[in-house]
């Protein structure tokens, strides 16, 4: 202590004092670095040795409204290495194992083997066999990875409504896209461990974390009533040949779809050889002029509004005067002359409708179109949805009041015509269409539904009744008579509007539509049929084109139902009055001769595949028939039948239509005794049998179509 | 006589507590080595050459504790010129590794001159002031200052080894202020170094000049302050001893488990980042523990310093304290990220024999002076 002075000791103090506090500051830096964001470093630290390779899950089902798959994840099994871990063995012998079960040439796989990198796929999509003998062997760093892969067992049914599924499980398109959250799951991970030089590490982690699979979903879509939509849609491509086609079915009373069909379509599959304009879904994106069909919206304001009863008089000129412009009926030069309401809808008459708009004023209708949903969109599970077209109310004219009447001059989408009739025909209450019915895991337990969901009362009760009956008579009695089904009562409108283009209406382009439901008392299915312009055929009519396709959905689809048919005493007094008449056998005649035949015995003649020579007919000659039934006259070429008594064997007729059938079997020379409708369940004679041409087979059909191996 | 009383006054609890941080040291380099040796190659070289350096260092305070540190004002003169001729023989048949010529091989063992000439300044130093003592009034007497310890820096930055020069630069002002050095000139030098640093900066980071520093040096010095800005260059040394710090949490990884350590992630793990290993396997507890081992040491110099018989044992003690706290705070700041990457190592803990030798040298010269504190009534 002598030898050292104050200063010097003063000096030593605060240089410890300095030294102090800095220390104090690292040990809370420390701190802050160790507690504060160990977290966050931890992690860094994981990710700085941990290599993550993805491994997708399953994607889930999806499921009609009974369970049936649509759209299945079948999974492929991959094989991979992890060339660390196959060092360690011996990789010259790994490499000559996998190569002989894998079919690979040995080089090939040596080199991946060795590759520097630490994970390596040998090969993906091995079949289950094969895996199974690679799982067996063991053998080190080699492990095997499920991976899914998307597959249509219907093809290309309900295919707009589906969607498609990109390149790494992701939903593109249709509810895939709209439910991708669901139906992805949660990717699992193959995870290794590294070091900063990518050297081998002892004891290294190598971790599998399996994927979640993705929940299923259930929709509203019944598969039957889908495919009957299906087969619909082929025959009007077929007969008319028109740009597209669309058809939508809904329950009113849920306002859950049954089926949304469209042409062109494509196949899911193989996406990318369709354009984008096949994979438009144009129940939801076709914006269109609806035309006499929006005539049932114009009815239904007018009656709830009471600017007309059911018994209003109306005198039809032929045509109506608005600010000087003249619209024309359908009917014009004739005219409808004197009519009530229920006459006017029947005929669809436009002056009639035109003098029922003006009548109500922009605000009334207006009121009215938006509370059925035009002009917004109606919230269904599909992306990209259109809203239609309104005229801005204000700028509204008395001329495209009046047009608007007719359904011209407001463009709509199929989906927003089917939910507002829909709600005629659920007494007044919309509902919001639903697609997607109930969520379940991947092991069938429901983890979300879906209730039906009512917007709002849009007209009364009453009125909806009322205008039903009118509806009904339309079909019964009006322009939509080839939409009547015997025993069932359906109510419906035909729709026949011309395509708007640059510069007004297009010259000869139209689209063709018919919309209804049934049955009428009690409605359980409201449907829309729109045919965008047909090309050939008879005529470009609603009622003449449109009116065909619906009965025949809706009469395949109220059978399916189990609807009982109720017959109208007139029906049972036609049917007993109706004459038997036997049947001509114009098997082996050219179709020219065979149609004249038919049609001069009294009967229809319905033409079945292609050609000009009549190689079968259903029912067959010498039956007898009630006057007016269609005879199906199945086509093909001359000569090509097989002659009565060679032996031929016997097809598997499983899973085929009945115009399939009929086709495969006439081909053969063999007769049809169908039973039944709908898909091939059954057959009489085994397929493999040799029998003699001309024999008969006897097919059970039933509507279910039965599921396809995956 | 001379023994009991050596005995007596020998400071137990320092030589316990460097023994503590030694041998805490040799384990940390263990783990810090054994898993990343080539194959082939002993995993425990390091660690054993390392034990060797410590042993040395044990006998060199054995040897020191045997004379009186009073009798260093002779060779004072010798040491310096000592000094000086290896710092100059380093230039010229020095090895260059990792950009800097530092190293004199001596057979299979390699010397860096540069660790042991801290040890030379500080001994010189302490004599030079106590020979001036009362004598630091005004700035001018700091001027043969000046070249008595730019000479041995300017070698040192020719290596160049900016590191050791910093500790040059803090042992300098700790010894001139506690020898009684006017503070207001030692605040003004400080004031001088810090604006030609700044202006050095700003011209090189604001104008895009590439001397004195190169780009590459610019950057090491820079990079602390936002690592991000170059993760996998320039910043990388530092994230990845965030990374092993923050990783360890509280209780650490366990040794030998840490993983930003054993795979190599963490660089230069065993010179100097090998905090970061302490952080990551010993977690923010051993950390702390190492942190108050070094707290105890310095308290004890400090004693040292304060009881000393004389001058001159005073600025030698705080000479020695000046330059392992000085390591310390940098080493630990830099691991920390608050701190540029100059390369200086921890002592007692980083690896290379020089190094630890020199300061051991350093704690004997502490415990020579704290035995002969009594001045002697004969």
């Amino acid at each position: 202590m002598s030898g050292t002075n104050v200063v010097i000791k003063k000096r030593i103090t605060s240089l410890f004092l300095i030294v102090g506090t800095i220390l104090t500051l690292l040990i809370g830096r420390l701190a802050w670095i160790q507690f504060v964001r160990g977290d966050e470093y931890r992690d860094m630290a994981i990710r700085n040795r941990m290599d993550d390779i993805p491994v997708p899950a399953k994607r889930g089902l999806i499921l009609d409204r009974n369970g049936e798959e649509l759209v299945v994840s079948i999974s492929s099994d991959s094989v991979y290495a992890i060339p660390a871990e196959v060092r360690k063995g011996d990789p010259d012998k790994i490499a000559r194992e996998l190569a002989r079960i894998l079919d690979l040439s040995f080089d090939d796989v040596y080199k991946k083997l060795t590759k520097k990198t630490r994970l390596v796929y040998i090969k993906t999509k091995v079949d289950p066999a094969v895996s199974k003998e690679i799982r067996k062997l063991s053998l080190p760093g080699i492990d095997i990875v499920e991976e899914s892969q998307r597959v249509y067992p219907k093809g290309t049914l309900a295919a707009h409504i589906l969607g498609i599924v990109g390149k790494d499980n992701i939903g593109l398109e249709g509810l895939e896209n709209k439910f991708d959250k669901y139906l992805a799951g949660i990717s699992g991970r193959i995870v290794t461990e590294k070091d900063a030089t990518g050297r081998d590490i002892p004891q290294a982690l190598h971790d599998f974390v399996p994927p979640v699979p993705g929940s299923n979903v259930v929709l509203t879509i019944d598969e039957t009533i889908q495919y009957f939509v299906e087969r619909e849609l082929d025959n009007i491509m077929a007969q008319y040949a028109p740009k597209g086609a669309t058809v939508v079915a809904m329950d009113p009373k849920t306002g859950r779809i049954l089926a949304i069909g469209n042409r062109p379509d494509f196949d899911p599959a193989s996406y990318n050889d369709f354009s984008a304009e096949n994979r438009r879904n144009g129940a939801i994106h076709l914006n269109y002029e609806p035309g006499s069909v929006f005539k049932i919206i114009t009815s239904a304001a007018a009656l709830e509004e009471g600017a007309v009863t059911p018994e209003s008089n109306f005198y039809d000129p032929g045509y109506a005067i608005v600010s000087d412009r003249k619209i024309k009926c359908w009917r014009y030069p004739r005219a409808h002359g004197a009519q009530t309401f229920v006459e006017v809808v029947e005929n669809s008459c436009n002056p009639g409708f035109v003098e029922i708009g003006l009548k109500m004023g922009k605000e009334k209708f207006y009121k009215y179109i938006r509370a059925f949903g035009f002009g917004q969109k109606t919230g269904i599970d599909l992306s990209g949805e259109a809203t239609g077209i309104l005229i801005n109310e204000k700028k509204v004219t008395p001329i495209n009041l009046a047009t608007i009447s007719i359904g011209q001059s407001i463009s709509v989408t199929p989906i927003q015509l089917v939910t507002a009739m829909s709600a005629v025909a659920n007494d007044g209450v919309l509902m919001k269409p639903q697609l997607v019915q109930e969520i379940r895991d991947s092991k069938g337990k429901p983890v979300k539904t879906y209730p039906p969901e009512p917007v709002r009362q849009v007209i009364s009760k009453s009125t909806a009744q009322q205008l039903r009956g009118i509806l009904e008579k339309v079909v019964s009695e009006g322009t939509g008579r080839n939409a009547y089904i015997e025993g069932f009562r359906v109510a419906g409108k035909t729709g026949t509007a011309q395509k708007a283009g640059k510069g007004g209406y297009l010259p000869g382009k139209y689209i063709a539509s018919f919309g209804g439901f049934a049955p009428a008392d009690d409605p359980k299915v409201a449907m829309l049929v729109i045919i965008d312009e047909p090309t050939t055929g008879p005529s470009y009519f609603g009622g003449q084109i449109a009116a065909p396709a619906f009965h025949n959905i809706m009469r395949d689809t109220l059978r399916y139902l189990n609807v009982t048919p109720k017959l109208t005493e007139e029906e049972i007094k036609n049917k007993a009055v109706k004459e038997q008449i036997l049947v001509p056998d114009v098997v082996n005649t050219s179709l020219e001769d065979a149609q004249s035949i038919l049609h001069e015995a009294g009967l229809e003649a319905r033409v079945e595949g292609e050609g000009t020579w009549v190689i079968e007919q259903q029912p067959k000659g010498g039956i007898k028939c009630p006057a007016g039934t269609s005879v199906i006259l199945y086509l093909g070429t001359q000569g090509k039948t097989v002659p009565n008594g060679r032996e031929v064997t016997v097809p598997d007729l499983t899973g085929l239509t009945m115009r399939e059938t009929g086709q495969l079997l006439a081909k053969l020379g063999l007769h049809i005794n169908p039973l039944g409708s709908g898909i091939a369940s059954k057959q009489d004679m085994a397929p493999g049998t040799r029998i003699k041409a001309g024999t008969t087979i006897t097919v059970t059909f039933s509507p279910r179509i039965p599921e396809a191996s995956p | 006589m001379i023994d009991r009383r050596a005995i007596r006054n020998f400071d137990f609890t320092l030589f316990v507590t460097i023994m503590l941080i030694i041998v805490f040291g040799l384990i940390i380099l263990t783990s810090a080595t054994h898993a990343t040796m080539a194959r082939g190659d002993d995993p425990y070289a390091h660690v054993k050459k390392q034990t060797i350096s410590v042993v040395i260092g044990l006998a060199a305070i054995g040897f020191i504790l045997k004379m009186d540190y009073t009798r260093l004002v002779k060779y004072a003169k010798f040491i310096y010129v000592a000094n000086l001729l290896l710092l100059i023989s380093v230039m010229v048949i020095g090895e260059e590794h990792k950009g800097a010529q530092s190293w004199i091989s001596i057979g299979s063992f390699s010397l860096q001159p540069s660790e042991f000439a801290k040890i030379a300044m500080i001994i010189t130093f302490a004599v030079y002031l106590t020979a001036r003592e009362g004598k630091l009034r005004n700035f001018s007497d700091l001027i043969p200052t000046f070249i008595f310890f730019g000479m041995p820096m300017f070698l040192i930055l020719l290596q160049p080894d900016l590191g050791t020069a910093l500790v040059f630069v803090a042992i300098y002002f700790g010894m001139l202020f506690v020898a009684g050095a006017n503070p207001k000139n030692l605040l003004a030098l400080i004031l001088i170094g810090a604006i030609l640093v700044g202006g050095v900066l700003v011209a090189q980071l604001g104008f895009g000049l590439d001397k004195p520093l190169k780009p590459y040096q610019l950057d090491r010095l820079t990079i602390f302050v936002d690592p991000y800005k170059d993760p996998k260059g320039a910043g990388y040394h530092v994230i990845q001893s965030l990374v092993s710090l923050g990783s360890g949490g509280i209780w650490g990884k366990g040794l030998f488990k840490g993983t930003q350590t054993q795979l190599n992630f963490l660089p230069e793990q065993k010179n100097d980042f090998i905090f970061s290993v302490v952080g990551e396997e010993f977690g923010f507890v051993g950390s702390v523990g190492l942190l108050i081992l070094f707290y105890i040491f310095i308290m004890r110099g400090i004693k040292i310093a304060m009881k000393s018989k004389d001058m001159l044992g005073s600025l030698l003690a705080t000479g020695i304290v000046s330059m392992i706290t000085f390591h310390l705070l940098i080493n630990i700041g830099m691991a920390a990220g608050i701190m540029p990457i100059t390369g200086i190592p921890l002592p007692f803990f980083s690896y290379g024999g020089s190094s630890m030798l020199a300061n051991l040298l350093g704690v004997g010269i502490l415990l020579n002076v704290n035995q002969r504190r009594q001045v002697l009534t004969f």
